[in-house]
């Protein structure tokens, strides 16, 4: 199910597969989310870095063998008084960090440069599902 | 847009010119290319960022790899990036400091 985008009257929503060759689409997709914001080009820059990291995060780099698995990766953005974005996925190996998708690549901690990045970020695990959700002010 | 590497030597060390997007898709591709001149024997290696449009934290990763792969055999990994989009991440995660960063080939080269 590589990159869908939908559009209601105030989100954008993209659903792909755990493919990380997918994942530059969901980039750039999200970079034009965050330009329609009216800010400048280091904001669209982060906001393409920091939902490009999750989605990386989310889909692995194939070592979990999650790859082609029916568990798609969903990423909602909406844009109002702040840019909310919600990234979504379900199946196994999302448990909290310490698993093998989410363990540190020589010495880098998955998670360390989405904390860095932004100062509204929440991991949240629900059973089977893990949402990465990250907020920027707009305005 | 995918990876591009292209590799030279010069000077005692081996340089890859790296264009492209360096994320969970691409990354792989520069850390086989780096495995690959390190078993040859290319222990100085010098990776110029200058074409790179993203890195993420899997390409952090493979850097980081790579200069305990070259420190191994006592070599070095240096890196040429003027961009301040990219300086950002090295920063923010830290490696600003675990990497030396130059502005340019001439300067990397002149490291020893």
């Amino acid at each position: 199910m590589p990159g869908r985008p939908t559009r209601t009257a105030d989100e954008v929503r993209v659903s792909i597969a755990r493919d990380p060759a997918l994942v530059r689409t969901v980039r750039l997709v999200a970079a034009a989310v965050a330009r329609r914001a009216g800010r400048d080009e280091e904001f669209v820059e982060e906001v393409r870095l920091a939902v490009g990291e999750a989605c990386a995060l989310m889909v692995g780099d194939g070592s979990s063998g999650r790859i082609g698995s029916d568990d798609a990766v969903t990423v909602a953005m909406a844009l109002d008084e702040q840019l909310q974005v919600d990234v979504v996925a379900t199946g196994p190996g999302n448990e909290p960090p310490g698993n093998v998708v989410l363990a540190d690549v020589n010495g880098i901690e998955p998670w360390a440069l989405l904390r860095a990045l932004i100062d509204d970020v929440k991991v949240v695990h629900n059973g089977a599902t893990t949402m990465v959700s990250m907020a920027w002010p707009v305005g | 847009m995918d990876l591009s590497l292209e590799t030279r030597h010069e000077d005692g060390h081996t340089i890859i010119e790296v264009g492209g997007e360096i994320d969970v898709y691409t990354a792989p591709k520069l850390r086989d290319k780096i495995t690959e001149l390190v078993g040859e024997g290319s222990y100085n290696i010098v990776i110029d960022m200058e074409d790179v449009d993203f890195l993420d934290s899997t390409g952090l990763g493979v850097l980081v790899g790579g200069l305990k792969k070259v420190r191994a055999h006592d070599g070095s990994m240096q890196l040429i990036c003027n961009q301040e989009r990219l300086l950002k991440i090295f920063r923010i995660t830290g490696l600003a400091k675990v990497f030396a960063i130059h502005g340019s080939q001439a300067d990397a080269l002149a490291e020893r």
